[in-house]
């Protein structure tokens, strides 16, 4: 027997984030390190949490190992529940057909009986690409007022940068004429966060249709939206404000992770009134020795620093021998640099080598590419090794 | 694999951290940058596969309560066996007061311990630290059919204390020969027991209901000074690094000895199979801005630090404000130190704030204290 809710969340997370490169070559998007010790993940599940929204499923699909082992039963953001809580929704088999899911609006086709046990009156779609805090709530509460049947968060982004996105174009009243999925000529810079609230009801219709149109592409901003909107639905904006940034590239993800860091940092991770939460291991606390230098960084739990950070991002257990330097760069886990080398730049993913006196990546200016190098690498000054 | 149950006593030493147990036990001291004293046997016994520990507790509980939680963090929240915090109770042997000794403990919760379908029992105090791989005790203990294996170490002059502690003679094969309370330890003296042992289930119920027949009261005294030439006592020695917090100044010396020490650090953190587990936050990571100059320190998450740090301990969210000079000092969670502030030798319990301008200094033999939510 399932307990009714009122709105769940269907988190769509089967994303390779293939712009990552090196980065999500085993490990999908949401489970990319941020911040030190977060995951993408951590932050739409941590506002469902905050939001008072207890039962998530969670889609996945693309390499899920990191992902299922980091989310397990849901248990750091208080979603391992006996009613509700965090289920993770693989692709199956079924009895006439089984098949990967083929797009956003499919992925959540495939996992209507899912919906149906919980009998909610709105369903909250979400995706694990971005980092943002967010009060889901607050939305819901504009999704009722209007009265419509499916309300689309949107954020206001640079005008040049518009055509990147799905634009929504509103009248006075905020509802919703025009849907544009990446315009070459944008009419106004209103984007789509890609999260939308759904009637229940509408939404499984519509997800139903889109399933019988062989030539749909399966998609939320390509089919789903345009369809409502063509068949005269009532479709409402809902206008955020606040922190929200897309890490879909790898400059994206460096500045993000930057933002967390400055005398006034942009994202306020420390924020005990809207907490992030993410999985926590037991790791000894973090030493600075005695030629240390550690400048505009944020450092995490287990690392031992002996040489000179600034301006850089370090995840757990991260080793800086002495005379080493790390600038303008994110290091992820257990990574290891050797005497006297040097980081500038760069993204470092987990359990890489950088071997004494080795340089990594380019002073950081105007014309400079960051460095990225791939989970386990080991770099001796005779070249890159596995 | 299951054949060793654990009790942990959590009060026993209250009275020689006085300072440190105003309102908290001996267990939940706060040590080490982000843990409790009772995190270290606690942990000793989860690596060596123990799951079913009792924590004893006594007065004073509350802020360890808050810590073990439901024991997920130790891996304990289990439907058999797991952590079970034993609140005082008062029973016909136990006598109408709480108890004040191991023996007393033992005998009002006998049966929890009459339950137990473990073969072995390892008995530990919080008051010393150290990272010890239990299994190798516990198997040499059933290899040599002991009835208690007592864990010891070679005496170091560093401990300062005049507190009395058990001492060990043994013959070659590491049987116990001789037993003896004294305060006159250093090099030359034999081995020191350090408050932790395995127990045969069978021979620590005889002996308490021994002890329940005639009225002992003291484990080490009444007992164990008598017994180890009847029955079979035998040692296993530990050769690592020791924290031995029996006074104040002892918690300061050991808090330092970690940041100057290596091998210390080495010795309680460094082992990964392993790792000291604790009660884990969701504190961000730890923030140094543009005027941070910091080494020699151990910081935990949520600091946010903008001035000078030195030979410090900095617990959770620890706040050290611009221009502020910290140095030999352990602040613990939620500290404030107050912009162009310096602070020496202090150690500031729980959310202490020290206001802006202000000049602190103790001395390495005498750390100044500074109380739980005080403002200076």
């Amino acid at each position: 027997m399932y307990f009714k809710k009122e709105c769940i969340a269907m988190l769509l997370a089967g994303g390779q984030g293939s712009r990552l490169y090196e980065l999500t070559q085993q490990t999908a998007k949401p489970a990319v390190s941020f911040g030190g010790k977060y995951r993408i993940i951590d932050f739409p599940l941590s506002n469902c949490i905050n939001s008072g929204i207890d039962t998530v499923g969670v889609l996945t699909q693309y390499q899920p190992l990191a992902l299922n082992e980091y989310i397990g039963n849901g248990a750091p953001w208080d979603l391992d529940r006996s009613r509700g809580g965090l289920s993770v929704l693989p692709p199956y088999q079924g009895k006439k057909t089984s098949d990967w899911y083929k797009g956003t609006a499919n992925a959540i086709y495939q996992n209507i009986n899912f919906i149906k046990r919980y009998n909610p009156d709105y369903v909250l779609i979400l995706s694990g690409d971005h980092i943002y805090k967010m009060d889901y709530a607050k939305m819901l509460s504009a999704h009722k007022e209007t009265g419509a049947v499916c309300t689309v968060a949107t954020i206001t982004v640079p005008m040049d940068e518009a055509s990147r996105f799905g634009i929504c174009n509103t009248n006075s009243d905020g509802s919703i004429y025009e849907f544009e999925e990446k315009p070459k000529n944008p009419k106004n810079d209103q984007a789509s966060m890609g999260i939308y609230i759904f009637n229940t009801d509408v939404l499984i219709k519509y997800l139903e249709d889109d399933e019988a149109d062989e030539s749909s592409s399966n998609d939320f901003g390509k089919n789903i939206i345009p369809n409502l909107l063509k068949n005269g639905e009532k479709l409402y904006a809902y206008g955020f404000e606040g922190y929200w940034k897309d890490v879909g590239t790898i400059k994206s993800l460096w500045e993000a992770n930057m933002d967390l860091i400055g005398d006034k940092p942009t994202l306020d991770i420390g924020d005990r009134e809207f907490r992030i939460y993410s999985r926590n291991i037991a790791r000894a606390p973090q030493f600075i020795g005695s030629d240390a230098r550690v400048i505009n960084s944020m450092i995490s739990e287990g690392s031992i620093i002996k040489g000179v950070v600034e301006n850089s991002i370090l995840s757990g257990g991260v080793t800086v021998e002495e005379g080493a330097t790390v600038r303008d760069s994110i290091i992820m886990d257990d990574v290891k640099i050797g005497k006297g080398a040097v980081v500038s730049y760069s993204i470092i993913d987990s359990e890489t080598e950088i071997g004494e006196n080795v340089s990594v990546g380019q002073p950081k200016s105007d014309g400079a590419e960051i460095c990225v190098i791939a989970k386990g690498s080991v770099i001796t000054d005779k070249g890159v090794g596995e | 694999m299951n054949n060793t149950a654990g009790i942990i006593f959590s009060n026993l030493n209250d009275d020689n951290l006085s300072r440190l147990t105003v309102d908290r036990t001996v267990a939940a001291i706060p040590f080490a940058c982000r843990y409790r004293l009772v995190d270290f046997n606690l942990s000793n016994m989860v690596n060596a596969n123990i799951s079913n520990i009792s924590i004893v507790t006594n007065r004073n509980y509350r802020s360890l309560k808050n810590h073990i939680g439901s024991g997920k963090d130790w891996d304990l929240a289990r439907r058999s066996g797991g952590i079970n915090v034993v609140s005082p109770f008062q029973n016909s042997s136990s006598g109408a007061r709480l108890y004040t000794g191991h023996l007393e403990a033992l005998k009002s919760m006998y049966d929890v311990i009459a339950d137990f379908h473990e073969e072995n029992v390892v008995l530990a105090d919080c008051d010393t630290i150290f990272n010890i791989d239990l299994r190798l005790a516990i198997s040499q203990h059933e290899d040599t059919s002991a009835d208690v294996t007592v864990i010891t170490a070679r005496c170091k002059e560093t401990w300062t204390s005049k507190t009395p502690r058990m001492l060990v003679k043994t013959d070659e094969n590491s049987r116990v020969i001789d037993m003896l309370r004294s305060d006159r330890y250093n090099d030359a003296t034999p081995e020191v027991s350090l408050n932790v042992y395995v127990f045969k289930t069978t021979y620590l119920r005889k002996l308490l209901q021994d002890s329940m027949a005639r009225n002992y009261t003291g484990l080490t005294r009444d007992i164990m000074l008598r017994e180890y030439r009847h029955a079979r006592y035998m040692t296993y020695r530990y050769d690592g690094y020791i924290a031995y917090l029996s006074s104040f100044r002892d918690y300061f010396n050991s808090s330092m000895e970690i940041l100057i020490n290596e091998k210390a650090r080495q010795s309680l953190f460094g082992l990964g199979a392993r790792p000291v587990y604790t009660n884990v936050h969701n504190s961000s990571p730890a923030v140094y801005r543009d005027g941070a100059k910091v080494r020699d320190s151990l910081i935990a998450d949520g600091c946010v630090i903008e001035g000078e740090v030195e030979n410090c301990i900095l617990f959770r969210n620890v706040h050290v404000e611009k221009g502020a000079v910290v140095k030999n000092s352990v602040i613990f969670h939620g500290g404030i130190v107050g912009e162009n502030s310096n602070v020496n030798c202090v150690v500031a319990d729980k959310n202490v704030v020290i206001g802006d301008h202000r000049n602190l200094s103790g001395h390495f033999t005498m750390p100044f204290f500074i109380e739980k939510n005080k403002r200076v």
